[in-house]
């Protein structure tokens, strides 16, 4: 056995499983040529993608959302904080993403993987700016009080494409978010009101009632490609990242328009051909998730 | 963005605060029934699947009510470079809390120790001599603490480790009871879990008879004591069966 370049050769005679694992380069290159992929996808397709609403309990909204075996859940917490000066009719949203050491063998204890602040700063980049949320619907006495929504998402299964699941997760959980009604106490705190009619009878209104719910527009959806050689993989897994080096991320909100466009680098330098052939999958893959969002918050009112 | 004007404002939940230490029930009235109309000496419902993370070697998820686990287990594979020479296996534990699993956000971290309680009930019951010079470790995420955690953790573990194929002795499953007053309630809850008198939990090997880890907390008298050890032993060997007809379940699947 000689060089990796001799492997052709080896290919008939070895294992598949050894073959890929010694030489992926030649095997994914193999697929390439027929225009399938290991998984037997086609290059511009999509795993399997279900959303659903309301995994977690003790919280204010949560979704879990899974592309393929990536899985991501993602919860809101609301808390109570004083809006700064220079926005006082404003709330605010923090995003954290998590990867903790059970989503993937390369993530352990003590020393948390390199990719989740980049993802929390994407994600926070992305969902800010696309103006899905109004941050004045988070406001709950005009420079006194408004609401802090913390977002966490947690990996629980890393596959790969981590930043079109933790997107999809963090679309769902706001789209599942009730809002507490609360009321304000004599020594000026916010408190959650259990029962609304049993309170007015004891005097207290409640700061926000009727607004439950918050509007959603803008929503921005992602696709993830992989750029390799003259292909375009659509979705990768966690194995195809790591061969294939060079990722690009287009989010496109629900009217098409570009959010944002991430491409970190990478030893592939993309032509406007390649580009452009990224937002065409993305826009596809944009009515496909819609779809999946919908479908999953309209299972929720039925309930 | 709270990034953009320096440090993030403090915030508050506006979750209305417990009464602190109300007890559940004096030792007058008889008739309460626990929060969530179980009978004293009834478990949760108890829900296993293994293979959820796929990522992993091996993994299962637990569903006990409200507490809900995530435990994946990797290796066996290379022990850290600074590890002495070892020619039995290494195991090691971890485990974490979500920023939501409590009901006030991020104070899941009080539970340091849980890791190395974990390591502890485990060790006993894996063949650390068949797998030598490696490690295997175990990584649990609490995903929602809802009572009665660590015995969770510890049952979802020892399901996790043989969903990744490393040899065992026997399934380890845990189960707790609290002390009420005179009364012993099974795998308490939250709610329970905060105004007890005190607290026994077991881990053991239900099918050979053995105890791995027993901690004992707060105020026992000797016959209270005995009663607990054994409604949680019997509890035990039924948590194992629920937890074999898992296994035996994903195995049939596979197979067919």
């Amino acid at each position: 056995m000689g060089l990796p370049s001799d492997s052709g050769d080896l290919s008939s005679e070895m294992d598949v499983d050894a073959y890929r694992r010694l030489f992926p380069t030649h095997f994914y290159e193999k697929h390439l040529s027929l225009s399938i992929r290991p998984d037997s996808r086609p290059l511009g397709k999509a795993r399997d993608t279900t959303l659903a609403l309301g995994a977690v309990g003790s919280v204010d909204g949560s979704a879990l959302a899974k592309i393929g075996s990536t899985t991501m859940l993602a919860a809101i917490k609301m808390e109570v904080m004083t809006p700064c000066t220079e926005s006082p009719n404003e709330g605010s949203i923090v995003i954290e993403f998590h990867m903790p050491p059970i989503c993937s063998p390369i993530v352990r204890p003590g020393r948390p993987a390199e990719a989740a602040p980049v993802l929390s700063k994407q994600l926070s980049d992305t969902i800010l700016s696309s103006g899905m949320i109004n941050l004045k619907e988070l406001c709950l006495i005009h420079g006194k009080a408004a609401w802090m929504a913390y977002l966490d998402i947690y990996c629980l299964d890393a596959d790969g494409a981590l930043f079109d699941a933790a997107l999809l997760s963090a679309i769902g959980a706001f789209s599942h978010l009730q809002i507490p009604t609360v009321s304000l106490t004599d020594n000026g705190k916010i408190v959650v009101l259990l029962d609304e009619d049993e309170s007015r009878k004891l005097g207290k209104e409640p700061v926000n009632s009727g607004k439950k719910k918050l509007t959603i527009n803008n929503i921005p959806f992602s696709l993830t490609c992989i750029l390799y050689k003259n292909y375009i993989l659509a979705d990768p897994t966690a194995e195809e990242e790591s061969i294939m080096e060079t990722l690009v991320t287009v989010v496109l909100d629900s009217s098409a328009r570009l959010v944002s466009f991430y491409k970190p680098g990478g030893p592939v330098l993309a032509y406007m051909s390649a580009i452009q052939d990224c937002v065409a999958l993305t826009r596809q893959r944009v009515k496909e998730l819609q779809k999946i969002l919908d479908e999953a918050v309209s299972g929720m009112e039925v309930d | 963005m709270a990034s953009k004007h320096g440090a993030p404002p403090t915030t508050y939940s506006p979750s209305p605060t417990r009464k602190p230490h109300q007890p559940v029930f004096s030792d007058s009235d008889a008739d309460w029934v626990r929060p969530d109309g179980r009978g004293f000496h009834q478990c949760r419902p108890a829900f296993f699947r293994t293979a959820a993370v796929s990522a992993a070697s091996g993994s299962a998820y637990a569903e006990f009510g409200n507490t809900k686990v995530i435990v994946s287990v990797f290796g066996p594979r290379e022990s850290k470079k600074a590890m002495m020479y070892s020619d039995v296996g290494r195991l090691n534990c971890n485990v974490t809390y979500t920023t939501f699993a409590t009901p006030i956000r991020g104070q899941g971290s009080d539970h340091k120790e849980f890791s190395s309680m974990l390591h502890k009930a485990l060790e006993g019951a894996i063949m650390l001599e068949t797998f030598p010079k490696t490690t295997v470790d175990v990584f649990a995420l609490v995903l929602e603490s809802g009572g009665s955690d660590l015995p969770v953790v510890v049952s979802c573990a020892s399901l996790a480790l043989a969903d990744a194929g490393i040899m065992m002795y026997d399934l380890v499953a845990g189960v707790s009871v609290s002390c009420l007053g005179k009364n012993l309630v099974i795998d308490p809850i939250l709610e329970e879990e905060s105004c007890q008198d005190g607290s026994l939990m077991i881990t053991c090997m239900p099918s050979r008879y053995e105890v791995s880890q027993l901690t004992v907390t707060g105020e026992w008298s000797t016959g209270n004591l005995n009663e607990a050890m054994q409604l949680c032993l019997d509890a035990c060997s039924k948590l194992a069966k629920i937890m074999r007809s898992c296994l035996k379940e994903a195995a049939s699947a596979s197979h067919s």
